[in-house]
């Protein structure tokens, strides 16, 4: 039930047909994992905040760092050295007292990540690295529950949602392991796709608008265009596929 | 029979900044041999010493990914194919 400061609050998007007084107590009572408070995670974990969804549940393993301050806007130069989920729950809980905040310092391996994604309704993929993604992706097939991934670097960013049993999973295109680097990003690319990973999430809970299902949405700001590439389930896929094969990681 | 071939951003440094190249070949994988030929820089960053794919690359044959066996699929003239990079940042 919506107190009536939280239905002043939202009014703007209340107003919007699909969402209204229905929708957005779905979003109060959604509980959304989001996996990492960095540059995506910044934009995902804030937007989903304003737009009033019940619970956040966020996970980082990290401390601000100088270099982090060019993209992650939830972190501050006070906040240098502080773990990121303190300081993203510090901003979060000023920024929209009625979310109930579950803030993490945790590294997400196979081993904790059912019990750290029990009770939530969307798993957000906001890492910066793809063993962790396969992660995510692998528990939120496992649990039937849907999966938002979003990737970033320079100019570029890329989008894709996996709603399990229906939708081609991330693991549909592993061709293997490849090899991690320091990638090049400013803040401006995980801002575009940070809320376009929120958007997504805030549809898919109040139940509107079409997924970027079996579609991978690619982002190039350089030359300010989007791409969208069909995909689909690949039966030989080890997470999604009908024999589950494995692949060597 | 001509097909076009769109390179990533990153590639683009092997093809004096050219985004589309025409190319020719009845399969993607001649298609590729095809641009390696004139641009030779774009072996390394497209395969491995083995001659299989380098993981990183993504293959899209008419807005559709090519995966798996992306390299055995045939191509008409007219067909486009975008080779891009998978992203890991966040």
């Amino acid at each position: 039930m919506l107190s009536e400061q939280e239905l002043t609050r939202y009014d703007r998007q209340i107003m919007i047909p699909g969402i209204g007084r229905e929708g957005q107590e779905k979003l109060k009572r959604a509980k959304v994992f989001v996996a990492g408070a960095g540059g995506l995670g910044s934009p995902v974990s804030i937007y989903l905040a304003a737009s009033g969804v019940g619970s956040l549940r966020i996970v980082d393993h990290d401390r601000v760092e100088l270099s982090n301050l060019n993209r992650q806007v939830l972190h501050w130069e006070e906040d240098l050295q502080k773990e990121k989920v303190l300081s993203a729950h510090y901003k979060l809980e000023k920024l929209n007292r009625h979310v109930d905040l579950e803030t993490m310092n945790k590294t997400i391996s196979e081993e904790n990540i059912q019990d750290l994604v029990k009770g939530c309704h969307a798993i957000v993929d906001a890492m910066d690295n793809l063993p962790t993604r396969y992660i995510l992706n692998k528990a939120a097939l496992d649990k039937g529950i849907p999966f938002f991934h979003g990737a970033v670097r320079g100019f570029e960013g890329r989008v894709m949602t996996v709603v399990p049993g229906e939708s081609a999973c991330l693991r549909c295109l592993y061709r293997g392991p490849v090899a991690q680097e320091k990638f090049p990003v400013i803040g401006v690319t995980p801002a575009v796709v940070g809320c376009i990973q929120a958007t997504e999430v805030i549809k898919y809970l109040v139940g509107i608008g079409e997924l970027v299902l079996n579609r991978l949405l690619i982002y190039d700001g350089l030359n300010m265009k989007f791409t969208e590439f069909k995909v689909k389930r690949n039966p030989r896929c080890d997470h999604c596929g009908e024999d589950r094969e494995r692949i060597k990681t | 029979m001509s097909v076009k071939v769109h390179l990533h951003l990153t590639l683009r440094q092997h093809t004096n900044g050219q985004e589309i190249v025409e190319v020719q070949g009845a399969t993607v994988g001649e298609c590729l041999k095809d641009i390696i030929k004139r641009f030779p820089g774009l072996e390394s960053a497209l395969f491995d010493k083995r001659g299989k794919l380098n993981n990183i690359v993504e293959i899209y044959l008419n807005l559709q990914s090519a995966y798996p066996d992306e390299l055995a699929r045939q191509v008409t003239d007219g067909d486009e194919i975008h080779v891009t990079l998978m992203l890991s940042g966040g």
